[in-house]
């Protein structure tokens, strides 16, 4: 076996393993300075054996080593240098071992800030990149193909954007990083640590959360940008993969939060953290074991690792249950007698829990649907309102919450004291009310929705009042104290962003053909100024430059429609959506089909799609395919020839088959052309093939028709979708605070 | 203390006995071409679309194509979204949405798109 790669990443497995036999023994005879030192130096070599991994398979893509299967299938030769580093995550594989690596670069850190906590934290961290480790070896990135291609298949078009290169390395990041409030979790049970491990392991959950957010933003972010289905979230398993660890974490950090300042929820949290560990593993198992293939539009296609990730995901468990039974009866419960008020932050606190925990109950049990129902009777998976008539009400009663409870001390707080402050709340309601009022009231049946729409706006306007008064009086004092406010200020307008985009916006369907100014929603007028082809990469890009007016105003949008043929032969059609960025409205247009258009024989040039019949003098055409026995390069040469099949019938005569060809890079030669049936000395002449649109351009020579063409031409048109989408700069700005607030909390609590 | 228990209990009781009546009322089965016919509710059907078949509506400018199920069932489905990127090719299409008698068409509002090799894109309707 001389498969360097294989043999690095089986080195790497022996290495996580020595150190986790040595963290096993530290557990148990804690003074043991050699166990020590092998556990750290057996973690540092498999740090670095899976960072030369890496190097290694980002070099073999880099040099284009199609001896690789994993490198001939996400990379190719054309690819540019910032795309050529993202194949290195574009498949399963690749993307298993950037969790690793990512998760062994964070055990290096952890192994410095972990302390006395040192081995039982690192030994079930170890757990975790042990399993990953064997999965990657059953499945291996570095596997050989007999014969290497001449070229690698590509990376999938959709993949060609530069958040999508930073997209994979964040969300695992922040998948690798939830390891820690878990191992933290676990070694506070282990040695009867109710309270000590909350400290250490905040910092970490902190840092979680904001990894994972920023890559479930960016997520959505390049969805809404490169997708052009005008939308940002549409609750698809893979989307809830990450949002379901992202809201349990939300809630333990919270838990976290109540247990520093009031003793309180231990047993809670340890549960939580628990939880908002196995829902990464158990995202991972639905998303990757092609279980959920035929309700995904993303295809998971199993490669034999189901019944691994269902081992690690009964271990996991396993280890959990029975830390937390073994414990559950020491664990203190907080002082009895000590009646909590009703009105007081730690309420408000256990609320919110309770809130993100029936949310991410329920937006799991929505995910899992093809496998309860499985069990059951047909495999069915609930439509997006599941998600979204569950969600509602807990969004709602959230953002109650949070216009109110940042104003209340630990404890048993006066309401008249707190009055004053309220007003912000009020004022930030009845601002947003009376916007959402001008613009109508929502009108989304049934009237029950509308109904809780327009109540999230008048708390997401309350929230954004109280917390942005919060924001600026803490700022005055110290920013690292106004992170809860920022954060909350941001989950105020990222729902004010969410009600209007998704209740006010507006789309429409519009055929534009070429030179007519069309007038569509919003008052915008669009016209098709001309249409371009470019060679772009292997495939072909269609331009639809648009002049859009409205009022005074007036901009250029350039939307396309990428055709590219692929290795395998297959055709895919990528369409570019234009978005015009605004304060307040963001203008989406996404072409859907392009229509080359007909003309009905007035002249000589004749354009021609396939399976659509044509009236041409006395002729009627049908194009019916190209010519593929024709599809060869001459020897020597670089020319192309191409043939078409054409179906002609002179006058209701039996059809005959015409194969007119086209050599591409020459200009046609009057010896190309072709006699069309009949009497009359009439010549047809191919000269242009779009194979992406099907279409083909043809020269007609021979007699002019006597009869006046009464039909006129339709010009070439494409079809678009049109979207207003307001409160989208709103919303991204919202989602950009929840983060700001995230980074400063991690960086008060890191530096005490 | 024991009341606000009991209390608390009783929302989230009854949080849960509604998300699963919204639970069972959007599940979308997957079925026959035969039983999306006969039904109302929402539904998946799964088929390949038959070459040659699709266009674009001049009216609605819907994508319409015709769904051939294994057993060689067809209907016609009109999907109210974004053309596939790789409808050309694909081996097996899922649409998701419910059957219209008065207009004798399926419409769509997702289309789940399958393809011989692996390909992680996405379509999604209103």
């Amino acid at each position: 076996m001389n498969n360097f790669g294989e043999v690095t990443m089986g080195l790497g497995l022996i290495a996580i393993g020595i150190s986790s036999i040595c963290y096993l023994v530290l557990c148990l005879k804690t003074d043991n300075v050699l166990a020590r030192n092998v556990a750290r130096l057996s973690f540092l070599g498999f740090a670095t054996l899976v960072t030369i991994a890496s190097i290694l398979l980002m070099h073999f893509i880099l040099n284009h080593q199609f001896l690789y299967s994993y490198v001939a299938r996400y990379s190719s030769r054309d690819l540019s240098l910032a795309y050529l580093v993202s194949s290195f995550w574009a498949g399963q594989e690749g993307s298993f071992l950037l969790w690793v690596l990512l998760g062994a670069w964070l055990g290096i850190f952890l192994i410095f800030k972990a302390g006395d906590r040192e081995p039982q934290v690192l030994l079930i961290y170890n757990l975790n990149n042990i399993f990953l480790m064997i999965l990657l070896i059953k499945q291996s990135p570095f596997r050989m193909l007999p014969m290497p291609p001449p070229d690698g298949q590509g990376l999938n078009m959709l993949l060609q954007d530069p958040w999508m290169v930073i997209h994979p390395p964040v969300v695992f990041l922040g998948y690798a990083a939830f390891t820690i409030p878990f191992a933290y979790a676990m070694c506070g049970l282990w040695r009867r640590e109710y309270d000590g491990w909350i400290k250490p392991a905040l910092p970490w959950t902190v840092f979680s959360f904001i990894t994972l957010g920023a890559g479930i933003i960016i997520g959505g972010y390049w969805s809404y940008k490169v997708l052009g289905w005008g939308g940002y979230w549409g609750w698809d398993p893979v989307e809830n993969a990450s949002l379901l660890p992202w809201l349990a974490g939300m809630a333990l950090m919270h838990g976290m939060i109540l247990q520093q300042t009031q003793k309180k929820l231990r047993k809670t949290n340890f549960v939580l953290a628990a939880i908002s560990f196995l829902l990464v593993i158990y995202c991972t198992f639905l998303t990757r074991s092609g279980i959920l293939a035929d309700f995904s539009v993303h295809s998971f296609v199993d490669l034999g690792i189901t019944g691994w990730l269902l081992i690690f995901m009964f271990a996991f468990i396993g280890i959990s249950l029975a830390l937390l039974i073994a414990r559950a009866k020491q664990i203190p419960v907080s002082k009895k007698g000590q009646s909590m008020s009703y009105f007081s932050r730690e309420f408000g606190l256990i609320a919110a829990i309770i809130l993100l925990c029936l949310s991410t109950l329920f937006t799991g049990l929505g995910t899992s649907a093809p496998l309860i129902t499985r069990v059951l009777e047909k495999a069915s998976k609930v439509s997006t309102e599941f998600y979204v008539n569950v969600n509602l009400p807990l969004a709602i009663l959230m953002l109650l919450l949070l216009s109110l409870v940042p104003l209340l001390a630990w404890g048993k707080n006066r309401f008249s004291t707190l009055r004053p402050k309220l007003i912000w709340a009020f004022l930030g309601a009845i601002v947003s009310g009376t916007v959402t009022l001008l613009n109508g009231y929502p009108d989304m049946p049934p009237p029950l929705l509308s109904l809780g729409v327009f109540i999230l706006s008048l708390l997401a306007g309350a929230v954004v009042g109280m917390n942005l008064f919060l924001v600026i009086k803490l700022i005055r004092k110290r920013i690292t104290i106004a992170s809860g406010a920022i954060a909350h200020l941001g989950v105020g307008l990222m729902f004010l962003g969410i009600v209007s985009s998704s209740a006010y916006d507006g789309s429409a369907k519009v055929r534009l053909p070429q030179g007519t100014a069309v007038t569509t929603l919003g008052g915008y007028e669009i016209k098709l100024t001309g249409l371009a082809s470019s060679k772009d990469g292997r495939g072909m890009r269609l331009h639809f430059p648009l002049d859009v007016r409205k009022g005074g105003d007036q901009f250029i949008a350039q939307p396309d429609i990428y055709t590219e043929r692929r290795r395998d032969g297959n055709m895919q059609r990528f369409t570019h959506p234009h978005i015009q960025r605004g304060l307040i409205t963001d203008f989406y247009i996404s072409p859907v089909d392009f229509d080359p258009g007909e003309e009905k024989g007035s002249g000589r040039d004749i354009v021609m799609q396939k399976a659509k019949k044509l009236q041409f003098h006395d002729y009627e055409l049908a194009f019916t395919g190209f010519d593929v026995s024709k599809m060869m390069g001459k020897e020597g040469t670089h020319d192309m020839t191409v043939g078409a099949r054409i179906e002609v019938s002179y006058k209701g005569a039996e059809p005959v088959t015409i194969k007119p060809i086209i050599t591409m890079g020459q200009l046609h030669s009057p010896s190309s052309r072709v006699k069309l049936p009949g009497p009359e000395e009439a010549y047809l002449t191919l000269v242009k093939i779009d194979a992406g649109a099907k279409t083909i351009g043809l020269v007609y020579e021979g007699p002019e028709s006597n009869e006046e063409e009464t039909s006129a031409n339709s010009p070439p048109s494409v079809v678009a979708e049109v979207s207003i989408k307001p409160g989208m700069t709103v919303l991204w700005l919202g989602t950009l605070l929840i983060l700001v607030g995230g980074g400063v909390a991690v960086s008060r609590r890191w530096q005490k | 203390m024991k009341k606000s228990y009991i209390i608390g209990a009783a929302i989230i009781l009854l949080a849960m006995i509604m998300a699963m009546y919204s639970f069972k009322s959007t599940l979308t089965p997957y079925v026959t071409v035969r039983e999306a016919k006969a039904g109302k509710r929402p539904v998946q059907v799964a088929g390949i679309p038959v070459k040659g078949t699709e266009r674009y509506d001049m009216t609605s400018n819907n994508l319409v194509f015709t769904l051939r199920e294994d057993g060689g069932d067809e209907m016609v489905v009109e999907y109210d979204g974004p053309r596939p990127g790789n409808f050309d090719d694909v081996t097996k299409v899922v649409a998701i949405g419910t059957y219209e008698p008065k207009k004798n068409i399926f419409a769509a509002r997702e289309l789940l798109v399958k393809c011989p090799t692996k390909y992680e894109g996405r379509v999604k309707g209103e």
